[in-house]
């Protein structure tokens, strides 16, 4: 049946869990894009025939004319039903980049289509565009903060570093407690976590 | 819906600009669309936090958030902070009482950070919705419009790249004749791909907060 393997891609989006990503379906994604140029083959070859019939193709209604229609209708729904599933995909993709951070694991990458990764790199480049024009690192503070100070845990040596009034020594796997504030850039960076007992 | 930006002028005569930021953030998380970016506003509260934070080690917070109306100028906060220094100058400054404020400071810099991050990600969502209404783009701050175009483009690029131009000559078209996300006419940007809008028609819990009268509901 027309459209059926299309079809497959949208319930595949409907019934993945919100805020999950499947694999690129890239087979059957690459079916549907064949079914459409075999639809269009279809529907040129039915025009051509009306043509050499000598029949007014605008106002004919033959049974090549509805074929064709029927044809051309097929095509329309694959193209709705591959936008559809591009899109989708794309808002998840672009929710990453609140949830997850610029650089995406490997795991997820892999799940992705060349265009996606680069529509994932695009559009974190227009948040930190925003982000450089507003002067507001917004992806930091993802929850409203309960303490100024936090304990954290030193991931790698950063060496003496001088916060505020006081200067501290930053070695590997010491344990600190900090003002939020301070730790915060040195976990987006990676080399801190906050330590929770 | 429309009404959630402009409710209860009368209210925020008396309050501070934090509170006030913080009732521009709650719409915003409870409303489906986006709402009229208040820019003087969201300059005020970032003026003064640039202060605090400068001038960190004097507690100035206390004071402003307690004392001051909504309209608080730089210079009132400049004035304030010194009567404030020579007062903590004289008692020593309570390491306690530091941490008070920069609590305060803290949380005031959530609010504004999660009122600009909803923004943007209602912004994402709705990029073509809002593009398509001049009423809506004018909502937006001058860098939101920038950052709804560029999310647009980008978007259009993908779709393109990724399922358009593999379509047979003349189906993968419209899109691109139609295109041009920056027009304001209503064109069809997605032919056959409806555009994402928020959804307005629904009911809602309202509390009243004064004595409204008689309210005509539609049929009813």
């Amino acid at each position: 049946m027309y459209g059926r393997r299309a079809s497959q891609l949208v319930r595949e989006i409907d019934s993945s869990e919100a805020g999950q990503l499947a694999p690129f379906n890239s087979d059957i994604f690459d079916q549907v894009i064949r079914e459409c140029n075999e639809h269009n083959a279809q529907f040129q070859s039915l025009i051509r025939k009306m043509v050499e019939q000598n029949l007014d193709i605008e106002t004919t209604r033959n049974e090549d004319h509805y074929g064709a229609a029927i044809h051309h209708l097929s095509l329309l729904r694959n193209k709705r039903c591959l936008m559809a599933y591009m899109y989708n995909r794309a808002e998840v993709i672009q929710s990453f980049r609140w949830k997850i951070g610029p650089v995406l694991p490997h795991d997820i990458q892999e799940k992705l289509h060349f265009s996606e990764k680069e529509y994932f790199k695009n559009h974190s480049a227009a948040i930190k565009s925003y982000i450089s024009e507003m002067d507001i690192d917004l992806t930091v503070d993802m929850v409203p903060p309960k303490d100024p100070y936090i304990q954290v845990r030193v991931l790698e040596d950063i060496g003496e570093v001088s916060l505020g009034d006081h200067s501290v020594s930053l070695t590997k796997n010491s344990l600190h407690f900090l003002r939020r504030t301070d730790a915060e850039q040195f976990i987006s960076q990676g080399l801190m976590e906050e330590f929770l007992e | 819906m429309s009404s959630w930006d402009d409710d209860d002028e009368s209210a925020s005569a008396a309050t501070t600009d934090v509170e006030l930021l913080k009732r521009a953030w709650r719409n915003e998380k409870a409303a489906p669309e986006v709402l009229r970016f208040d820019k003087d506003l969201v300059d005020r509260v970032r003026e003064q936090i640039q202060l605090l934070v400068r001038h960190f080690s004097c507690p100035i917070f206390f004071f402003f958030r307690c004392s001051c109306g909504g309209s608080l100028t730089v210079r009132d906060v400049v004035v304030r902070q010194e009567e404030t220094l020579d007062d903590f100058t004289d008692s020593g400054v309570d390491d306690l009482v530091v941490s008070l404020y920069q609590m305060d400071l803290d949380r005031t810099l959530f609010l504004l950070r999660s009122y600009l991050r909803l923004r943007l990600q209602k912004i994402e969502k709705y990029t073509m919705h809002i593009s398509r209404s001049q009423d809506l783009k004018d909502r937006l701050s001058e860098q939101e419009q920038k950052f709804a175009k560029s999310c647009g483009e980008i978007m259009e690029k993908h779709l393109k790249q990724s399922v358009l131009s593999k379509l047979p000559y003349g189906y993968g078209d419209e899109f691109v004749t139609k295109q041009s996300l920056s027009s304001t006419e209503d064109d069809m940007i997605f032919i056959f791909l409806p555009v994402p809008e928020p959804q307005l028609d629904t009911f809602v819990f309202c509390k009243t907060k004064s004595d409204v009268g008689a309210f005509q509901l539609d049929d009813m």
